[in-house]
């Protein structure tokens, strides 16, 4: 096991410092954060003095070699437009982020679940069929049409809901969150459900997918000859069996939710990170761009782990080795 | 008599198919006395699983049971769901044929076992407990209290059914039915779980009803028997009666293609089946068969000192830690219109022997030649052409056709691709083809799900025909087969033998078709060739250890010759050793002339 998790751990290095090659030459080829940053009425020795300050007088490979030193160190740089560390500017907003992801995956579960089993059960009931299309329509609508739609129905025309910002928040652990207050809670459904409704739709198909493929299989045959209740049946013999493949499903979708978020948030006008990161790109801004991917590999490394940790422990067949026996 | 324990009368079971329903077994009749074990047997499609699962009525909403199904005075066909529930493991235990998909892979053993008896018996946990443990104790599986936290995987097929058996019974059921329960286990295995249900049957007292297509088990263990053709009962008498002088030509015509072995005693080539007609039961009278063997000629295929091993890698580096010893200093010959038989159980190398030699797995060591060609240092070019002489026909005739292919392109697939014919010639020459293994030319615009599993392995036949080869490798092609399509297919195989002078390298785990159909015997275990000898010398003679219990654990279709058997409790082995293991050369004995013996270290004896 901890031969196991060291191999992970060097797998991270190993993206990582890939992935921050790949975006240091792709954001050096792209263009001159200077060109941007700076208006046209700048002088050419304020241009010069700008560039130096950066760095970026040197040729790209000695900055990558600058980066990866002072990264070692736990330092990212600073942020060309703020002039703060660039992990302080992430960091502030990722509760934020972290805060909408999971309420999103907590929805798409509790919501998708339930819903797929049931659609798996009866696929050629009504109820089944008019979940499927729901489910349809969560995949094919853009996120950010449904958003406008929920804003205009919910916030404009019945006032229920409110449209923008995070609402009233709390200190938990010396985070700020906003579910904890009824205000908070207010502001959080709306880009909540938005950001769900794609893993809502998501989840329905592959539960129902899974529970239609466990009920043909000989053991739940075998189950119903051992005299079993159709209810132990399912909560014993096929749920278990379903969430193999969903869990692998979730972990990666958790990922995306963190990191894509971006659409809902800029609808919302949610202070998360994917606002930041947006903007960031748009100046070049590459210590945040770099430090934000960074963030996110190791998040999805950690998601990773997890979810093989998990699926060892539901499936008895997947046993985790690392370098020896 | 006693009143039937189960009596079904006029049963009915439909599908829906399509809108429609359609009727897949008709008026089934027939009654289990206490104690008593009844075996429905047939081929597949005879309706003799949808009888055991309508019993149950487990069929799902997709079909519907009509007529009266009388267990302990109630009737089952018309008792509402939640006493079937009563019902199901509880007064009716069920196993089912393949051990490795019945148990649920993700729950502890322990806990299978346990909400059987939580459910019916209203056990708490620990007491729960301690009763799966007395219970898999009484199937007979060793140190059953560590064993109740384990999975499936860690068990093996055998051992699985064992706990099937024991969660069956965990109520004492008055009547266990068993659906083909041994038909997916290795022979000797086969005869380990027969003895133990014959056991657990005496010591329950319940009535059994064994479902299964082999009339060799059904002479072990019935009383009487049942027999089932296309929905039908078409015979059912004492099992004595039925295979003394069986009414039906149904049943005379199975009875007459199933290989018994011990049956070829004094005959010195291998013998046709007798074909018996359907509907009259009348037999046509065997052909001698020819003796194909060219000893005058060298040998097509000369394999020498074969070693196939397939590493085992773990970790980052992936690191070689051990191999799996799958072919282990093989060494053999087979000659132009001879027949030698690879037989052994499941992991005893036989499969990959036959791939070795063709090159469809690469071998480790040693030395392979088809018609005086090296195989092990052939270029792919030079491959392609020894493959020519060397052609494999499989087992599964379902999975070995291309199912968006016709048949006709499939048979001329690898004519054109050798180059050896353009197209127009190659229609000509599959019709020829389809003629030689008795189908019609016309069959060639088919496809594959037109045909039926016998025709489709006809159809492989042709196909590796195509190339006029010298030698063919029949990787189980048989034993996927009923029993009178087999006995056909294996007819099929001699004709051709006799009319193309082939030799064939035959690898089956069935050793009743082994005896029918070869001129010579290798026996293999673990990888090893523990005996090898003219089949007679092997049959009438048997020296190694394995071989007599290979053969004493094979069912013998006569019910006046049940044996009182000593079968022991052993697992097939496995073949795995670490890295940097060498196994101690082999050396054979010559009992009599060509019939080898493995000179038997001490810890080898089986």
């Amino acid at each position: 096991m901890s031969s196991y998790l060291f191999s992970r751990v060097i797998q991270t290095i190993v993206t990582l410092f890939v992935m921050s090659l790949l975006v240091f030459v792709g954001l050096y080829l792209v263009g001159n954060p200077v060109d941007v940053l700076l208006s046209s009425s700048a002088t050419p020795a304020e241009r010069l003095e700008v560039i130096q300050a950066f760095g970026l007088d040197r040729p790209v490979w000695e900055q990558y070699f600058v980066f990866l030193g002072k990264a070692l160190t736990g330092d990212l740089g600073n942020s060309f437009v703020f002039n703060q560390p660039a992990l302080d500017l992430i960091l502030q907003r990722m509760p934020a982020t972290l805060e909408l992801a999971f309420v999103a995956l907590v929805m798409a579960l509790v919501l998708g679940i339930p819903l797929g089993i049931y659609a798996g059960l009866k696929p050629h009931s009504l109820v089944s069929k008019s979940i499927m299309t729901f489910s349809i329509l969560g995949f094919s609508l853009p996120t950010f049409w449904i958003g406008l739609i929920m804003i205009m129905v919910f916030s404009v025309q019945l006032g229920w809901l409110p449209a923008s910002g995070r609402g009233q928040t709390v200190e938990l652990l010396g985070v700020p969150v906003s579910f904890l207050t009824w205000d908070g809670l207010s502001h959080l459904i709306l880009p909540a459900f938005n950001l769900a409704l794609f893993k809502i739709s998501l989840v329905i198909r592959l539960t129902r997918a899974g529970v239609m493929e466990v009920m043909q299989l000989d053991f739940v045959r075998f189950a119903r000859a051992k005299g079993m209740p159709e209810s132990r049946i399912l909560r014993v013999h096929v749920l278990k069996n379903t969430l193999i493949p969903l869990i692998t499903v979730i972990g990666l979708e958790l990922g995306s939710l963190i990191a894509f978020a971006v659409v809902t948030e800029t609808i919302f006008a949610w202070p998360g990170m994917g606002k930041l990161i947006i903007d960031s790109i748009a100046v070049l801004d590459r210590p945040v761009v770099l430090a934000y991917l960074m963030i996110t590999v190791i998040m999805f490394s950690v998601i990773n782990l997890v979810v093989d940790i998990l699926y060892s422990v539901v499936d008895p067949r997947v046993r985790l080795e690392g370098g020896s026996r | 008599m006693t009143r039937p324990i189960l009596s079904i009368d006029d049963l009915n079971t439909a599908f829906k198919v399509g809108g429609e329903w359609r009727n897949v077994i008709r008026d089934v009749t027939f009654d289990i006395a206490e104690r008593e074990t009844v075996a429905v047997v047939g081929e597949s499609g005879s309706g003799k699983s949808v009888t055991a699962m309508s019993i149950m009525r487990l069929l799902g909403p997709n079909a519907r049971s009509t007529g009266r199904i009388e267990f302990e005075g109630q009737d089952l066909l018309s008792l509402p769901m939640d006493l079937m529930q009563h019902i199901r493991g509880n007064r009716i235990g069920m196993i089912f044929q393949e051990p490795m998909t019945s148990l649920n892979p993700v729950l502890k053993i322990g806990d299978q076992i346990t909400e059987v008896l939580m459910q019916h018996r209203g056990m708490d946990q620990g007491k729960a407990r301690a009763e799966a443990v007395r219970l898999l104790d009484k199937v007979r599986i060793p140190s059953a209290q560590a064993r109740l936290n384990e999975y499936p995987m860690s068990f093996s097929g055998g051992m699985r059914q064992r706990v099937v058996i024991a969660i069956a019974l965990a109520c004492e059921p008055k009547l266990l039915i068993a659906d083909e329960p041994t038909t997916a286990l290795d022979v000797t295995i086969q005869a380990q779980i027969l003895e133990l249900i014959k056991t657990l049957q005496q010591e329950e007292g319940m009535s059994v009803l064994f479902i299964t297509h082999d009339m060799g088990v059904v002479a072990e263990i019935s009383d009487r028997t049942v027999v089932m053709y296309r929905g039908d009962i078409v015979e059912a008498d004492t099992t004595e009666r039925i295979f003394r002088d069986a009414a039906h030509p149904y049943t005379r015509a199975l009875l007459s293609a199933v290989p018994q072995l011990g049956s070829m005693a004094g005959e010195p080539r291998p013998l046709r089946f007798p074909i018996v007609d359907m509907r009259t039961g009348e037999a046509q009278p065997v052909k001698p068969t020819a003796d194909t063997v060219r000893t005058d000629e060298a040998p097509i295929l000369k394999v020498d000192h074969l070693v196939t091993r397939f590493p085992v890698r773990k970790g980052i580096l992936q690191r070689t830690v051990g191999n799996i010893h799958a072919v282990e200093d093989v060494s053999f010959e087979l000659r132009k219109g001879e027949t030698l038989s690879l037989v052994g159980e499941s992991g005893c190398g036989k499969s990959t022997t036959g791939r070795s030699i063709i090159r469809l797995t690469d071998l480790t060591s040693g030395s392979v030649t088809i018609s005086g060609r090296d195989v092990a240092s052939a270029s792919k070019t030079e491959l392609a052409s020894i493959r020519r002489d060397a052609q494999m026909i499989f087992q599964d005739p379902f999975e070995s056709l291309n199912p968006r292919m016709r048949v006709g392109d499939a048979i001329a697939e690898p004519m054109v691709t050798h180059g050896l014919v353009n197209r127009a010639d190659a229609r000509q020459r599959v019709g020829k083809l389809l003629e030689q293994v008795g189908l019609s030319p016309a069959m060639a615009d088919r496809f594959p799900h037109e045909f039926s599993g016998g025709q489709r392995q006809r159809v492989c036949i042709a196909r590796a025909l195509a190339l006029d080869p010298k030698l063919i490798v029949a990787d189980e092609s048989v034993s996927a087969l009923d029993v009178s399509i087999k006995a056909q297919v294996i007819n099929l195989m001699l004709d051709l033998q006799e009319q193309l002078g082939l030799g064939y390298l035959f690898i089956s785990h069935d050793m009743a078709v082994v005896e029918r159909i070869s001129h010579r015997v290798a026996v293999m275990y673990l990888g090893e060739i523990v005996e090898i000898g003219p089949r007679q010398a092997v049959f009438e003679n048997p020296q190694h250890p394995y071989t007599r219990k290979l053969m004493s654990a094979v069912p013998i279709a006569d019910p006046t010759r049940r044996r009182v058997r000593n079968i022991s409790n052993d697992e097939i082995r496995s073949p795995y050793h670490d890295a940097g293991y060498t196994p101690a050369p082999l050396h054979y004995q010559e009992v009599s002339a060509g019939h080898f013996v493995q000179m038997q270290a001490v810890e080898k004896a089986a």
